[in-house]
C-alpha cells in the first residue's frame, strides 16, 4: 500500500507544469530576443554564459534534463495506455485529449532531435557556441523551420492543455465552469505564445 | 405498397473467441420505433437484406426505460441504450456494435463482470452487520442527499466505460463508473467510515490516476451523472487522503 502509481502520476503532473512549464517560458522570452535583432539574442545568450559553469550544468541535469526524460518516458507509458477515440466521441475536451498525445509523440521526436543536434552536437561536442548567426543559417532549410515551428506549437499547445488538465487531476477546478473558464484562459495564453513563437521564427527569415 | 424500411448493419460475433463479421437486416419502419424494438423484429424474422435466413441477433435488455442498464451497446459508433435510441433521431443505416471494452459473449451481448469487481474494489457498498446493534437508517445529510440521489442513478450499463479512452485492455483502469460510487459511499452516513479504505484503493494502480481528464464519460451517460465533477471532487479527496498517510504516521 504504498501508493506508487498515485506519486509517480501526480509527480508526473506537477513536472510536466511547473518545472517543464518554467522551461518553456525561459525558452520562448530567451529566443523572443532575436525578434530585437541579432544583438539582443547574442546578448540573452552570453548573459547565461554568465552563470558559473557547474551551476550551468546543474541547472540544465536537474532542472531540465531530468525531469524532461520522467516526464517524457513516463508519458509515453501514460500515453500507451490510451486508445485515442476523437474520431467518434468528437468533443471538445476529448479532441484536446488526442492532440495532447499526438503533441507528445511528436515532441518526443523532435526534443530528440533538438536537443541531440543543437545542445549535445553542436554545442556539446563541437564547442560551438549558439548565436543568432548560427540559428539564422540553420533556419535557412524551410523543412528546418516548419518542423521547428511545429516543434514549438506541439510544446506550447501541451503545455496550455495541460494547464486544464492539471487544474481537474488536482482537483483544483471541480465544476464545468470554473474548468472552462481555465480551459478558455489557457487557449488564450496558447494562441499568445504562438503568436509570439512565430514573430521571433519569423525575424530570421527577414 | 412500398413500405418504408430501415437499414440495420449489425456487427456480430458466435462466440466469444469467434472473429465478428456483419449482417444487415431490414425493417419496417413505423413512428416511435426504437433500436430495441427493431432488434426484436429481427428477432422475428432474421432473414438477411440478400434473403438469408440466419440465427437470430443475441442482445440484452429489460426495462426498456433506461433504468436497467442492460442494453447498453455501440450504436453509430457511439455508446448508448438502444431502448432509448429512437430511429427518427439517428443516422440511416444504422450500425450497432458490441461495446468491446467488454468481453463480448454473442453478438451484442457482453459480459460486464468487470465493473462489480471494480465496485468490489472501491467497497461499493455500506457495511451494516457487525458487533453492534443495528438501529433504525440514519438520516441523510440533507446538503448532499441531491448529489447522493444523482450518483444513485447509475444502472452499470458501461456507456461511460466504453466511451472512456482509457478504459480497455491497454490499461487496467477501472473506470469513471466504479470510480464516482466511492465518493457515494463516502457520502453516505455509514458509509463514510469506509472513506480512508475507498481513497486508498482509488490510489492504487488502475485507480483514479489513471482518469486523463478527455471527459467523455459525462457526455455519454445515459443518467446524466456528472462524472467528472464528482472524479474532480474524488481528486482532492485522494490528495488529502495522500497527505494523512503522510503526516499521520
Ligand atoms: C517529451 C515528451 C512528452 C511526453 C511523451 C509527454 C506526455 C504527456 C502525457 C501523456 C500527458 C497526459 C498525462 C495524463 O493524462 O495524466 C502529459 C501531460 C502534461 N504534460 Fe507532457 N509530455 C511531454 C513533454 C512535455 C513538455 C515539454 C511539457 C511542458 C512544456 C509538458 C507539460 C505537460 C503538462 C503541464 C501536462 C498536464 C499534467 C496533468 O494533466 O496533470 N509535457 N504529458
Ligand atoms: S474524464 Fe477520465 S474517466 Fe471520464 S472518460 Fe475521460 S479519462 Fe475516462
Ligand atoms: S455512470 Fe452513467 S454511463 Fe456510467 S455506468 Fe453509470 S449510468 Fe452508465
Ligand atoms: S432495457 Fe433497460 S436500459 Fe435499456
Amino acid at each position: 500500500m504504498f501508493h506508487t502509481t498515485f506519486y509517480i502520476r501526480r509527480l508526473h503532473s506537477i513536472c510536466g507544469l511547473a518545472v517543464l512549464g518554467m522551461v518553456l517560458f525561459e525558452h520562448i522570452f530567451t529566443n523572443s530576443m532575436a525578434i530585437f535583432g541579432p544583438a539582443a539574442l547574442n546578448g540573452a545568450l552570453e548573459m547565461m554564459e554568465l552563470i558559473p559553469k557547474p551551476i550551468f550544468l546543474g541547472l540544465e541535469l536537474g532542472g531540465i534534463a531530468i525531469p524532461l526524460l520522467f516526464h517524457a518516458i513516463y508519458g509515453v507509458y501514460i500515453a500507451l495506455q490510451a486508445n485515442n477515440n476523437a474520431s467518434n466521441y468528437g468533443y471538445c475536451r476529448n479532441r484536446n485529449f488526442t492532440l495532447q498525445r499526438w503533441t507528445a509523440w511528436y515532441l518526443v521526436i523532435f526534443l530528440i532531435w533538438h536537443v541531440g543536434y543543437l545542445r549535445l552536437y553542436t554545442k556539446g561536442i563541437t564547442g560551438t557556441p549558439i548565436s543568432y548567426e548560427l540559428l539564422q543559417n540553420y533556419f535557412q532549410n524551410p523543412v528546418v523551420v516548419v518542423l521547428y515551428v511545429l516543434g514549438m506549437f506541439a510544446a506550447i499547445f501541451h503545455f496550455c492543455n495541460g494547464i486544464t488538465t492539471f487544474c481537474m487531476t488536482w482537483g483544483i477546478t471541480k465544476g464545468p465552469r470554473s474548468q472552462n473558464v481555465v480551459s478558455v484562459l489557457s487557449m488564450g495564453l496558447c494562441a499568445i505564445l504562438c503568436l509570439i513563437t512565430l514573430t521571433f521564427m519569423g525575424s530570421y527569415l527577414i | 405498397m412500398a413500405e418504408k424500411k430501415v437499414r440495420f448493419v449489425i456487427e456480430r460475433q458466435d462466440s466469444p473467441e469467434s472473429q465478428p463479421y456483419t449482417q444487415e437486416f431490414d425493417v419496417d419502419y413505423r413512428p416511435g420505433l426504437n433500436v430495441v424494438a427493431a432488434l426484436m423484429e429481427i428477432q422475428k424474422n432474421p432473414v438477411t437484406v440478400d434473403g438469408k435466413k440466419v440465427a437470430p441477433v443475441v442482445w440484452e435488455c429489460n426495462c426498456l426505460e433506461k433504468v436497467c442498464g442492460a442494453c447498453m451497446m455501440v450504436i453509430n459508433g457511439r455508446a448508448r441504450q438502444a431502448c432509448c435510441a429512437l430511429v427518427d433521431e439517428i443516422e440511416q443505416p444504422i450500425h450497432l456494435a458490441p461495446a468491446r471494452t467488454f468481453p463480448v459473449i454473442r453478438d451484442l451481448l457482453i459480459d460486464r463482470t468487470r465493473m462489480f469487481e471494480a465496485l468490489k474494489k472501491i467497497q461499493g457498498w455500506v457495511e451494516l452487520d457487525g458487533s453492534w446493534d443495528v438501529k433504525d437508517a440514519p438520516i441523510q445529510n440533507p446538503y448532499t442527499a441531491q448529489t447522493a440521489y444523482e450518483i444513485s442513478h447509475c444502472m452499470t450499463c458501461g456507456c461511460c466505460l466504453e466511451a472512456c479512452p482509457n478504459v480497455g485492455p491497454q490499461s487496467d483502469f477501472i473506470g469513471p463508473a466504479p470510480t464516482v460510487q466511492a465518493y457515494l459511499f463516502n457520502l453516505h452516513p455509514l458509509g463514510k467510515f469506509d472513506k480512508p479504505k475507498r481513497l486508498n484503493a482509488l490510489m492504487e494502480k488502475g485507480g483514479i490516476t489513471s482518469c486523463g481528464n478527455s471527459q467523455n464519460c459525462v457526455e455519454v451517460c445515459p443518467k446524466f451523472i456528472k462524472l467528472t465533477t464528482y472524479l474532480a471532487q474524488l481528486n482532492r479527496d485522494v490528495n488529502i487522503q495522500a497527505l494523512k498517510n503522510i503526516f499521520n504516521n
